[in-house]
């Protein structure tokens, strides 16, 4: 049949003339619940549109693996987020795929990995319990967004969800927000990592978004 | 002792000190009230920067009155520059050409001076105006742009109010720039015409609308509309010109937020929705497809013209018919391309007995009419049809009402009918049909008969049931056959007491009614 071809055919293009976003460019840091809202009025100031004043958000997200084991070497892993709007109720479901940190030279002033968003309906949940995933663990995020030009920057709680409580009686993780500033761009395009660090500075000395370490990270719990 | 002799000498010190500096800042203050104007420059140069974007490239102040951080994306710039009002001798060419120091005007004694572009000086407006082929059609008395008195300046106001009139001048550039691509690529059926400073599109057959770019670059506020047959323009379409191309920029600077918040930012909600709910290649397509500010524009004169024949045709036809009395009302709340008008079709007293009610819908280009019934009629923009669908309505009313009153009165419906054709009951009418009913009287000995019709009017008969003049004869020999009923004759309603037809009516069946 030529339209799953010329479908097919498109898709390809589209990946070597490299549009997809398929990469994401991060910088992360945190803030204390006491000192959040001078971090919204600065992010408030700074941003686009200051008009229509700071989008909230509440999603909640799953966090999914996929084990499959490969005879004798260590078993693959592959870990997929499905994150879904609480406030928005007829938001189709993202899927996510989030990949390891990329190891580059340790100038690059942001992490870089490649991610791989796409919207879906609400039976996605059903479907990768069917082909074997497994849900890790899930939370509950609720905070603000904004954005600057291509950068988003998130402000959020995390919550902790147990499994039978309702929703509203969830309890925070911490006592502070977590910032995220982020980009979602075609691979090759190191040069927004220089204007996120320069945006980055003018939310300092408030929070300072730096690029973690993930492997320090895991090995210091 | 001591101490305290020492303390006291330090204070007087310190005091002194404190005296000398008050003493200097009072000379100092006197000597700027007296004079004013390099104090002045940099508080009026703050109050300049209230309100524009401005800012210091190497030794000139550079200003940006274009609309490009609201969202705009058109390519002529809005540079301007701000200097001291004493240096106008310097005609050091800045980016932006400064004014010609010609016509600097007596008046003006503000310490800023502000160079705008030459093509942005004067003032502009869009003018718009519904024309029919030659004539006029609409006339709006509101005061034209600049025509009243100027306030008077004050120091910040000048610089401020050339910069909002060059940021008007750019405005509308940019407006009918957009406006003059779109009649150029569009491809309606009548094709839309560009000359000069001018847009041409038609609205309906016979009607054209007629954006102009009128851009006065004199300082004279004094100067009129030039042709005084014209008459002045529509600001209702010009303002609704403005909110589209604001709505154009807006849209180009919101782009909505992604709910979850991991969502890629900038596709829009219908779009987030295509992968889920597997839209194909032709909705994608459609999806992109948008009108352009031209299409509205001439939508929404569509539709003012359209409102403006529906209004018409109704207050005619009120005027003219008084038996029933037709009221309509309007909606108070309505969309720039959808209006909605009620109308009553009642008689005068009878109210509670019968009452037609109409409501249409006003489009762009059509009309649509639902009956009592629940019968929708769609019709085009000729003013007639609407006007023969309310004479049919008219018709029905009064057949309705006669057969509400009937009940009321005790009298019995023996039946009725809408549509009265060609045959022996009278020929066919040349607009609608004629309708009919028949009633008979509580005891059966009265009947009559009403018939109405568009043009002729309403005609009723009445008929005596046992025959007054039965005489048996040779072939109908029995005396039943007296009950058939007899002849109608016509009763003369215009010679009738009663102020309607409901009302005569009314008075007949009660006379006709016996008490036996």
């Amino acid at each position: 049949m030529s339209a799953p071809g010329t479908a097919m055919d498109s898709l390809s293009a589209a990946l070597k003339c490299n549009i997809i976003p398929n990469q994401e460019y991060l910088l992360q840091g945190s803030v204390l619940d006491q000192y959040v809202e001078v971090l919204l009025h600065r992010l408030r100031g700074l941003c686009d549109n200051v008009d229509s004043g700071p989008e909230s958000f509440h999603d909640h997200e799953l966090c999914f693996t996929l084990r499959a084991g490969s005879g004798s070497g260590a078993p693959i892993v592959l870990p997929l987020r499905v994150r879904r709007a609480l406030d928005v109720a007829d938001a189709p479901f993202q899927l996510r795929y989030v990949g390891q940190q990329e190891l580059g030279d340790k100038n690059r002033p942001t992490v870089v990995r490649s991610s791989i968003d796409m919207a879906c309906s609400s039976t996605i949940v059903e479907f990768l319990t069917e082909l074997g995933c497994r849900l890790d663990f899930e939370y509950i995020a609720r905070g603000y967004m904004f954005r600057k030009g291509r950068m988003k920057i998130t402000v959020s709680k995390i919550f902790k969800v147990a499994g039978n409580k309702p929703v509203e009686t969830v309890e925070p993780i911490s006592q502070s927000y977590l910032v995220e500033l982020s980009v979602l761009a075609p691979s090759g395009q190191d040069a927004i990592g220089e204007d996120m660090r320069i945006f980055a500075e003018q939310l300092r000395p408030l929070v300072q978004l730096e690029k973690i370490d993930y492997k320090r990270l895991g090995s210091m719990m | 002792m001591v101490q305290i002799y020492a303390r006291k000498k330090a204070l007087a010190g310190a005091a002194n000190v404190l005296l000398a500096g008050a003493e200097k800042l009072k000379t100092s203050q006197n000597e700027a009230v007296r004079n004013r104007t390099t104090l002045d420059f940099h508080i009026e140069l703050l109050r300049l920067r209230q309100n524009w974007r401005l800012k210091k490239v190497s030794n000139t102040i550079i200003g940006d009155l274009s609309y490009r951080t609201a969202g705009s994306k058109y390519l002529q710039t809005g540079t301007f520059e701000v200097t001291k009002a004493e240096d106008d001798e310097k005609a050091s060419s800045p980016p932006s050409s400064p004014l010609p120091s010609g016509p600097t005007p007596a008046k003006q004694n503000s310490a800023l001076r502000v160079s705008i572009p030459s093509e942005l000086q004067g003032v502009a407006y869009i003018e718009v105006l519904c024309q029919k082929d030659h004539e006029d059609l609409c006339s709006v008395n509101i005061n034209l742009l600049g025509s009243g008195p100027p306030p008077p300046p004050t120091q910040t106001c000048i610089g401020s109010k050339k910069l909002e009139a060059a940021q008007n001048v750019l405005f509308c550039k940019e407006l009918f720039n957009q406006l003059a691509k779109e009649a150029v690529q569009l491809q309606a059926p009548i094709p839309h015409m560009v000359v000069g400073n001018q847009i041409m599109a038609t609205v309906l057959p016979g009607i054209q609308l007629i954006i102009g770019l009128c851009h006065s670059t004199t300082a004279d506020k004094k100067q009129q509309h030039p042709s005084p047959s014209k008459s002045e323009h529509d600001h209702v379409l010009e303002h609704s010109l403005h909110q589209l191309l604001r709505e154009v920029h807006h849209k180009n600077t919101h782009h909505p937020f992604p709910h979850p918040a991991t969502g890629p930012l900038g596709p829009s909600k219908k779009r987030m929705f295509a992968g889920p709910m597997a839209a194909d290649r032709y909705e994608l397509l459609e999806m992109t497809k948008t009108d352009t500010l031209l299409e509205q524009i001439v939508k929404q004169a569509q539709h003012f013209i359209m409102r403006m024949r529906t209004e018409y045709v109704l207050d005619t036809i009120a005027k003219e018919v008084k038996d029933p009395l037709i009221s309509s009302h309007w909606n108070t709340l309505n969309s720039p391309t959808q209006s909605c008008v009620k109308i009553n079709i009642s008689t005068h007293g009878y109210d509670a007995v019968c009452r037609t009610p109409l409501v249409i819908h006003v489009g762009e280009k059509s009309l649509k009419c639902i009956c009592r019934d629940g019968k929708v009629m769609n019709m085009s923009y000729e003013p007639q049809e609407l006007r023969d669908l309310i004479f049919c309505h008219i018709n029905q009313h009064q057949i309705l009402a006669v057969q509400a009153l009937a009940k009321t009165m005790g009298w019995q419906a023996l039946g009725n009918s809408n549509h009265l054709g060609d045959d022996s009951t009278g020929t066919v009418e040349p607009l609608g049909n004629a309708s009919s009913c028949l009633m008979s009287s509580p005891t059966g000995d009265r009947i009559i008969a009403v018939r109405c019709e568009p043009h002729t009017g309403i005609q009723v008969s009445v008929a005596h049931s046992p025959r007054t003049d039965f005489f048996p004869s040779r072939l109908v020999t029995e005396r039943k056959w007296e009950h058939l009923g007899g002849q109608f004759r016509d009763v003369r309603l215009d010679k009738m007491e009663g102020r309607n037809f409901l009302h005569k009516m009314e008075l007949l069946m009660a006379s006709l009614t016996s008490n036996s």
